[in-house]
């Protein structure tokens, strides 16, 4: 439905300002690894799988690492002796929108050596999948269920894959991506409607409770069901 | 048929019993015989608008009888979007988003966030500037230990905690509306400095307030530490291992009652907080009691951070000397064509950024809480705003801990997480 | 209260000691008798010195709600003694902080379960507005959701603000009459779990200034008139 207000009001913000000049966030370059063995001991043993590596803000050391063997790597990370990354404060993903690659970044911090790693995944919007690592950390359950409802990363293998902060029936996709506008693809007086249609009895069925013990059969239930799709 | 055996062990705590005596004798010591009936497991609702959530949480629970067998958590009935709202707003515009997400210790969200800007940036902010905000953090912690210790005391049936902890936090209120001009949202900060200095006279309302705090924290104590029914209510209640707790994510004083050290204070230290002397107290069972304890204990140690800072706070400029940082002073403005010009252009304009990202961990009230910035090259808005929000990680082990728990536990667990749904939900 | 109880009815009766106010009822030939107005004044003092409120809080704005409850502001004094936490009991909904898309039918409900008489304080920005969160996920303002009495302003509204809109409330209750109350409070079946506004407001409120000049249209004022208030009758 169109709202004529709506899309007055949309030209007049500025959005987020994005130049464009630079194609690749990780820009192709290695810094120089010195200051951090981590970094150095995963240039040596997988050199092929790590793409970039650049330092920010002085002392945060990136890493940019393929995405197909993203576990393996934050599980050596996690297990090596010399590094034991036990703690993983925060996952999240990054668009820079314009047909960019999502980003999917993990913050590592290690309890023993006190020190702290950025790891980071590109994934081209085609292909938006990645391997679950709650297997890992259990942290990541829910972290890895927020970057699927707001940026429709899927994560496989994950055991409770669906939406955590927006409804679970919402249609109008996945909110932090570049392309969905801030007010939402909805007019207002489609998204009061819809809000108070949804019935409150609806998320309260004891088929719930099946959910996360079995994935497969969890999934038809509540919302997997994608807007953009 | 099977037996199960009800008892309350309330003796951990050698002192205390009444004459002196060590008090380790179950209260309830007796058999229930369960009958042997066909029994089916209930579904139950809690929330969203349920006085004991603390918000507007929804728990779906499993019983068996009164025991607890699942619990699922559904958050996101406050999503407000500040992360996509901050990417249409310039850096200093994002200021007073963070103090709506955590309304119960707001000035720690500020400087978090402004903190991470300018490390991004590469500012280096004033010494004065550096102790105002270790203040402001300190007394933020407080102010929500405060609230976190008066809702939970309703929750285990003590009201006049509730009460002493909301006077003194009407106290701090006050130092926040002096300072900044508002009782909530105070939005204090900006990238290089301050909003204002700190107002003549403030320090002296704050010594006055560090002055009487700890009696009326000690009344507290003196309710709640020995109090039998909080005792029976709390300890050995949501207990969790160390190794479970890193691996789950659980950071800030939920951690430490597990009896690991990890402060980000200590461990990632900004604004010199190595050079201060306090402690951390680390717990051992992990359960709530410890949680409790752990909390107090942490309020005592601002108390003394901040007699600290309040004696080392230095003189001289709060915001750094860079005109494409600092706005120019107000009298300049209205007086100096050039000044003026500069005001309108900052604030037009916005800072540019370097390219890069950047995350940056400190201790919140509830946990880490990290700030992660993206942005591009010469940008004045973040490509992304991230909060690594404590709270969101805290609950989402409460299925873990409340399982073979009574419902009345899951609450006494749930209010002992100190979560702030604003938070969780961004 | 200034009426001074039951001395009210004999100051109609005997006229006397100045200016009489005596228009109508048993001694004249005018529309409200004597006895209804009593009646009214007995059901609107008892109702506005014993408000229930229902807390609907969720964000920074039930921080300020406590705050007026607890030991400083004490709402107790305004006969709000009694939080009523279950909708069933309560007469005013105190509705605190913001409200997403996804809570919009819950508060639908509560406001449905609660009984009539029943009355609204929208407290703070976002509750009366949206205020600044012109996002995807919020609600613009909960009058398209229920019907609202009394906005209270702010981010977030001071305790007093809260207490003075509460203030409000009892003096709308003094005004109404038991004669209206069919007119007062009737309520459509149908509309249980719909929006208030339909959706031709909600696309003007939620337009450009759209809450600053539609926002009278859904709490059925003339735009731009104001009741007037008798100069005794002001709180
Ligand atoms: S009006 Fe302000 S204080 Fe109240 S809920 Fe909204 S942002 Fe928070």
């Amino acid at each position: 439905m169109l709202d004529e207000t709506k899309t007055g009001l949309d030209t007049v913000e500025g959005g987020p300002q994005l130049s464009g000049k630079s194609t690749d966030s990780s820009g192709g370059k290695m810094d120089d690894p010195d200051g951090h063995p981590s970094v150095i001991a995963l240039l040596s043993q997988f050199g092929d799988a790590v793409s970039g590596h650049r330092v920010f803000a002085g002392t945060q050391h990136v890493v940019w690492i393929d995405s197909a063997c993203n576990l393996e790597i934050l599980r050596w990370l996690r297990e090596q002796q010399d590094h034991q990354y036990d703690m993983i404060s925060d996952i999240t993903a990054v668009d820079y929108g314009a047909g960019r690659p999502i980003e999917v970044v993990y913050q590592l911090f290690s309890t023993v050596y006190k020190r702290a790693l950025r790891v980071r995944c590109k994934l081209p919007l085609d292909g938006l999948e990645i391997d679950s690592i709650v297997e890992l950390w259990s942290a990541a359950n829910w972290l890895e269920r927020e970057v699927y409802d707001l940026f429709g990363v899927t994560f496989r293998k994950h055991p409770d894959l669906r939406r955590i902060l927006m409804p679970h029936d919402y249609e109008e996709g996945h909110p932090l991506r570049k392309d969905f506008p801030l007010r939402g693809r909805f007019s207002r007086a489609e998204q009061t409607r819809r809000a108070l249609d949804q019935s409150v009895e609806h998320s309260y069925i004891a088929e719930e409770m099946d959910l996360g013990r079995d994935p497969q059969q969890a999934t038809p239930i509540i919302g997997t069901k994608d807007g953009d799709e | 048929m099977s037996k199960r055996t009800v008892e309350f062990n309330v003796g951990r705590n050698p002192e205390m019993g009444i004459d002196g005596s060590v008090v380790d004798s179950p209260i309830l010591p007796f058999d229930i015989p369960e009958p042997d009936l066909d029994t089916e497991n209930m579904l139950i609702n809690i929330g969203p608008q349920h006085p004991a959530t603390h918000g507007v949480l929804r728990l779906v629970c499993e019983l068996d009888g009164e025991t607890v067998k699942r619990v699922i958590p559904h958050i996101g009935y406050l999503h407000s979007s500040f992360e996509k709202l901050g990417e249409y707003r310039t850096w200093n515009q994002v200021v007073p988003l963070t103090d709506r997400m955590d309304y119960l210790a707001p000035l720690i969200y500020n400087c978090a966030y402004v903190m991470t800007v300018e490390k991004l940036m590469g500012i280096e902010v004033t010494e004065r500037c550096k102790v105002v905000r270790v203040i402001c953090m300190e007394m933020d912690r407080i102010f929500s230990h405060l609230l976190w210790l008066g809702t939970t005391a309703i929750d285990v049936g003590a009201f006049t905690p509730f009460l002493y902890a909301f006077q003194e936090r009407e106290r701090i209120y006050q130092l926040h509306e002096a300072f900044t001009g508002a009782r909530i949202t105070t939005s204090a900060t900006r990238v290089g400095g301050m909003m204002a200095d700190l107002p003549e006279g403030w320090t002296d309302g704050l010594q006055d307030f560090l002055d009487t705090f700890p009696d009326t924290l000690e009344e507290i104590d003196r309710l709640l530490t020995r109090n039998q029914i909080h005792i029976g209510r709390s300890q050995g209640i949501g207990a969790i291992s160390a190794e479970d707790a890193i691996n789950s994510g659980f950071t800030g004083a939920n951690l430490r009652a597990c009896g690991v050290d990890y402060d980000v204070r200590k461990d990632q230290p900004y604004y010199d907080y190595e050079t201060y002397d306090f402690e951390i107290p680390v717990g051992q069972h992990g359960d709530c009691y410890d949680r409790y304890l752990c909390r107090m204990e942490e309020m005592r140690q601002s108390v003394s951070l901040l007699r600290q800072a309040l004696e080392r706070l230095p003189g001289g400029p709060i915001d750094v000397e860079d005109p494409n940082i600092s706005l120019p002073s107000k009298t300049d403005c209205m007086s100096d064509m050039e000044s003026m010009i500069h005001h309108f252009k900052l604030i037009t304009d916005g800072i540019p950024a370097p390219e890069g990202d950047c995350y940056m961990p400190i201790e919140g009230s509830k946990g880490e809480l990290g700030m992660y910035i993206v942005a591009e090259e010469g940008g004045t808005k973040p490509v992304r705003w991230r909060i690594r929000p404590p709270s969101l990680v805290n609950l989402s082990v409460l299925p873990k801990l409340a399982e073979e728990h009574l419902v009345s536990d899951l609450i006494m667990i749930n209010a002992s997480l100190d979560i702030v749904l604003g938070e969780i939900d961004r | 209260m200034e009426e001074g109880g039951a001395r009210m009815g004999l100051k109609d009766a005997l006229p006397g000691g100045g200016t009489s106010s005596v228009t109508g009822g048993m001694f004249g030939d005018g529309s409200p008798t004597f006895l209804t107005s009593k009646i009214d004044w007995i059901i609107n003092w008892s109702r506005r010195n014993s408000l229930w409120p229902m807390p609907f809080g969720t964000a920074c704005c039930a921080i300020e709600m406590m705050a007026s409850a607890a030991s400083n502001y004490d709402l107790a004094r305004f006969g709000m003694e009694r939080m009523s936490f279950s909708p069933r009991q309560a007469d005013v909904l105190i509705c605190a902080g913001r409200v997403p898309y996804k809570l919009a039918p819950v508060l639908r409900r509560i406001w449905d379960q609660m009984p009539q008489p029943k009355w609204c304080v929208s407290m703070g920005a976002c509750a009366s507005s949206g205020g600044v969160f012109d996002v995807y996920s919020m609600v613009q303002g909960i009058d398209t959701i229920i019907p609202v009495d009394v906005y209270v302003p702010g981010c977030p509204p001071r305790p007093e603000g809260l207490i003075y809109g509460l203030m409000m409330i009892q003096e709308k209750i003094r005004e109404e009459s038991l004669s209206r109350h069919f007119e007062h409070r009737a309520e459509d079946p149908s509309s249980v779990a719909r929006p208030h506004a339909n959706d031709a407001q909600v696309i003007g409120l939620t337009g450009p200034f759209g809450n600053s000049t539609q926002q009278e249209e859904l709490s059925n004022k003339e735009p731009g008139t104001r009741g007037e208030l008798p100069e005794e009758l002001l709180p």
